[in-house]
């Protein structure tokens, strides 16, 4: 036991062992300004209007049924709000309240619509969250000139993306990607008109070159990234890899997400010279904190250990979830999200619903896209929660229009990787006597492989 | 220092290889080159079809200017025979509503500017009765083919009805107005595509959202469920909450032509699908040989054929000699044969084809699930 104890006050010296505060600094930095440039798009691109002000219906997060868009003036102010909090995120001023708005107005428009859940959405909100319970740098005797901080600052987000990569190269661990090569040599000849890649594309090992290697890629960067001799090289690697997968697919500022905050794994002395660089120095009051007074003071000292403890033990956990359900994961997406499956299928579903009239008998078609837009229409057809929670809002909709009692189902047929589509849902049971919940959904059809 | 300087070199040979090879052309011959789809779909489909619309609704305009100087049933007959035409022809362009027949600014795609059926007799009745009227104001279910349509045939049948009317200078105005206006509208979609739009949709020739691609599959689908929605489903009254069917709502129901143009609508659906050129015997590359191509393509294939051939049985099947409105509600079966043959095939069209195919349905942050 005193061993053990012995270990456990080893573990909490060296976590709290100062190291140079540069990397911290960076970090921050570069977050704040892919948080910036990110919802400046969003806002260019016109998706406020599209994603949250024009749908009629939104797709809630289990447990989150309670969140709801606000009206037009509202969800600018929001994202004008994360705007400036990305501001003076990037500067220092008003640190740890900068960090808390950032992680409440970015999290709650993820929270919305269930829709445009990603990966790397889930993935910012956490590093928000870690940013709100950061060590702030402190005067260093050492380190003069940018500050000291506790490892654990810094660590912790080393630690994230080592699990984000990690979990995202486990889950590539499958037969369907490494011996099918799938979906890559479904996606792959659609980009024949890419540099590199284009000429690749003819050859039938291509699709199980990058399959491999996107695996092996996703399993060891980090450590790559971790070890000094390897570092520039596989920062090279991070560089190429979310450049092509960026190129590839549509999807958004995931690329410059993660080729920034990888930066985090470069030297102390790396880092030091980018803010010399830039002449940023621990005594310039606009871009290191120094705002002491005003800002929010963290909680106790013993609170953050808890909850970093709390955190991770569930980010090393919660992925496994899909254990405890039935059935092939791709084809229930019972415990898919929140695990770091990213990219890892090809799927996609046509979902008639049918209402009928308990009084009447009479049955009609719903035509989905009165109710949602073409990207909701997409993600709800192929995710049965999603089917469930639009049966739902169906029947209300009608109910309130005179149909009576009405039973909902629905004929989904999925497609899954390029194979034929099948039912994905039993087509005659009433979803309207369903309640979504975390219990297996027996109601899911087994997939024939 | 040196090793930075390594890094660096390394770098921009990485940054000129890419650049260098994006001039590089696949030679693998067996690879499908969606280029040539381009090509097929504009130059054998698309603009024939304009084309061919351009002149018989020229054709419509120009008879409409000489029936309303003297109004007797023979004109009347060649009128309405050239609406039929032009409406007929309008089947093979419905589904291309991308690019200068898209969406603009306040300028809807060319579908919604000039086929907007039904038509509000309402609207129409006070015009003709001296109502005032602007052809760019929004109410599009006054104007274009269907409004022409209720304008000169009768759905009683009764010519001598129809003629008498056209005494009213205002019903004659607007007969003149609403042709030049779908004439119009028709030439501009026309003219971009002789000119300078073939050139971009045949070199914007990606997979992803906003490509010539995907336009012209997203258009093709929305033309597909358009046909089962709304030319069938509403008036058979299949959306929750109708009870029972509605003529009313049928497409082209003042010439009691509706199943004619509903054929040729499914029949063009399935020759682009097919590749096969409008105006001619030989086949291109369509759908079908882009399927052949990819990874689980070929038993989509199978499957697409086999169901469209269900559905072209079971629109053969609907009897010719009643018009839609009566079999409707007198006998109804044929017709909710067609449209379960219809349901059946949506998906092959819409998730199975786009999926295989790797097409991007929408721009937005990606599926990067």
């Amino acid at each position: 036991m005193s061993g053990f104890i012995q270990k456990l006050s080893r573990a909490q010296s060296f976590v709290s062992n100062p190291v140079s505060a540069a990397p911290f600094v960076v970090l921050r930095m570069v977050f704040g300004l892919l948080m910036f440039a990110g919802t400046l798009r969003f806002l260019l691109l016109g998706w406020v209007e599209d994603h949250y002000l024009a749908p009629k219906f939104h797709f809630h997060y289990f447990g989150f049924s309670w969140i709801e868009p606000l009206p037009a003036l509202g969800m600018y102010l929001v994202h004008f709000l994360l705007l400036m909090a990305s501001l003076t995120f990037i500067s220092g001023y008003f640190y740890r309240f900068s960090a808390i708005v950032l992680f409440l107005t970015f999290t709650y428009t993820e929270l919305i619509d269930l829709t445009y859940y990603l990966n790397h959405y889930y993935f910012v909100s956490l590093a928000c969250l870690l940013f709100c319970i950061a060590p702030k740098p402190s005067k260093s005797v050492i380190w003069p000139q940018f500050g000291e901080i506790p490892f654990w600052g810094i660590g912790m987000f080393k630690l994230l993306l080592g699990l984000v990569y990690l979990y995202a190269g486990l889950a590539k661990i499958n037969s369907t990607w490494l011996l099918d090569a799938l979906p890559l040599k479904i996606w792959l000849p659609a980009q024949d008109k890419l540099p590199i890649i284009g000429s690749l594309i003819s050859h039938k090992w291509t699709p199980y070159f990058f399959s491999w290697a996107g695996m092996v890629y996703d399993c060891f960067i980090v450590l790559f990234l971790s070890w000094k001799r390897t570092r520039i090289w596989a920062y090279f690697a991070v560089i190429f890899f979310h450049a092509i997968t960026g190129l590839m697919f549509q999807i958004g500022v995931f690329p410059s997400v993660m080729v920034g905050a990888t930066l985090v794994f470069f030297s102390p002395g790396w880092h030091e010279r980018i803010l010399q660089k830039l002449k940023l120095f621990y005594e310039n009051k606009l871009f290191l904190n120094n705002c002491i007074n005003k800002d929010l003071k963290p909680k106790s000292s013993s609170f953050i250990p808890g909850f970093l403890f709390l955190f991770f033990i569930f980010q090393i956990v919660f992925p496994w979830r899909y254990f405890l359900y039935p059935g092939n994961i791709f084809w229930t997406e019972e415990g898919y999200r929140f695990s770091w499956r990213v990219m890892l299928m090809e799927k996609a579903g046509t979902a008639q619903f049918y209402v009928k009239d308990s009084k009447s008998g009479r049955e009609g078609l719903v035509e989905n896209r009165e109710f949602l837009n073409a990207h909701q229409e997409k993600q709800m057809a192929m995710q049965p929660d999603m089917i469930l929670q639009f049966a739902h809002f169906l029947g209300k909709h009608y109910a309130e229009k005179g149909v009576q009692n009405p039973m909902v189902r629905a004929e989904v047929f999925v497609t899954l990787n390029g194979k034929p589509s099948q039912l994905l849902i039993d087509d005659q049971i009433d979803l309207m006597k369903i309640e979504d919940s975390w219990v297996p959904k027996m109601w899911i059809n087994r997939y024939e492989e | 220092m040196k090793f930075l300087k390594d890094f660096k070199l390394a770098f921009a040979f990485f940054v000129f290889l890419s650049i260098s090879c994006k001039e590089e052309k696949t030679t693998n011959p067996d690879l499908f080159d969606r280029t040539d789809f381009l090509k097929n779909m504009s130059d054998g489909l698309i603009k024939p079809a304009y084309n061919q619309l351009l002149t018989e609704s020229e054709k419509l305009n120009n008879l409409a200017l000489t029936f309303v100087q003297n109004p007797d049933s023979i004109q009347l007959n060649e009128l309405q025979n050239s609406w039929t035409s032009a409406y007929s022809t309008w089947q093979k362009a419905n589904a291309f509503n991308f690019g200068p027949a898209g969406e603009e600014g306040t300028r809807k795609s060319l579908l919604e500017e000039i086929a907007v059926f039904p038509v509000n007799e309402f609207k129409i009745n006070s015009i003709v009765n001296g109502g005032s009227f602007n052809v760019n104001d929004f109410n599009r279910d006054a104007r274009g083919f269907l409004a022409i349509e209720y304008l000169i045939f009768s759905s009683n049948g009764k010519q001598t009805s129809v003629l008498n009317s056209f005494s009213s200078p205002a019903k004659v105005a607007y007969l003149k107005v609403l042709t030049q206006h779908v004439y119009d509208r028709i030439k501009v979609v026309s003219d971009a595509w002789n000119g300078s739009f073939r050139e971009e949709f045949l070199n914007n020739n990606g997979t992803e959202s906003g490509s010539s691609t995907s336009s012209f599959y997203n258009e093709f689908v929305k033309s597909f469920e358009a046909l089962k929605n709304f030319k069938l489903g509403l008036p058979l009254g299949k959306r929750p909450g109708q009870t029972h069917v509605d003529a009313n709502l049928l497409e082209a129901r003042y010439s009691g032509k509706s199943l004619q143009f509903l054929k040729l609508h499914i029949q063009n659906l399935n020759l682009i699908w097919n590749g096969k050129p409008f105006q001619s015997d030989v086949d291109g590359p369509g759908f079908k040989e882009y399927l052949d191509n990819v990874e689980g393509g070929k038993a989509l294939v199978i499957s697409s054929e086999s169901q469209m051939n269900n559905v072209i049985k079971a629109a053969n099947e609907i009897p010719v000699n009643a018009s839609l409105a009566e079999q409707l509600i007198k006998s109804p079966a044929p017709l909710e044969n067609l449209h379960t043959e219809l349901q059946k095939q949506t998906r092959f069209f819409k998730s199975d084809m786009s999926s295989v195919l790797g097409i991007a349905i929408t721009y937005s942050s990606g599926d990067g699930d």
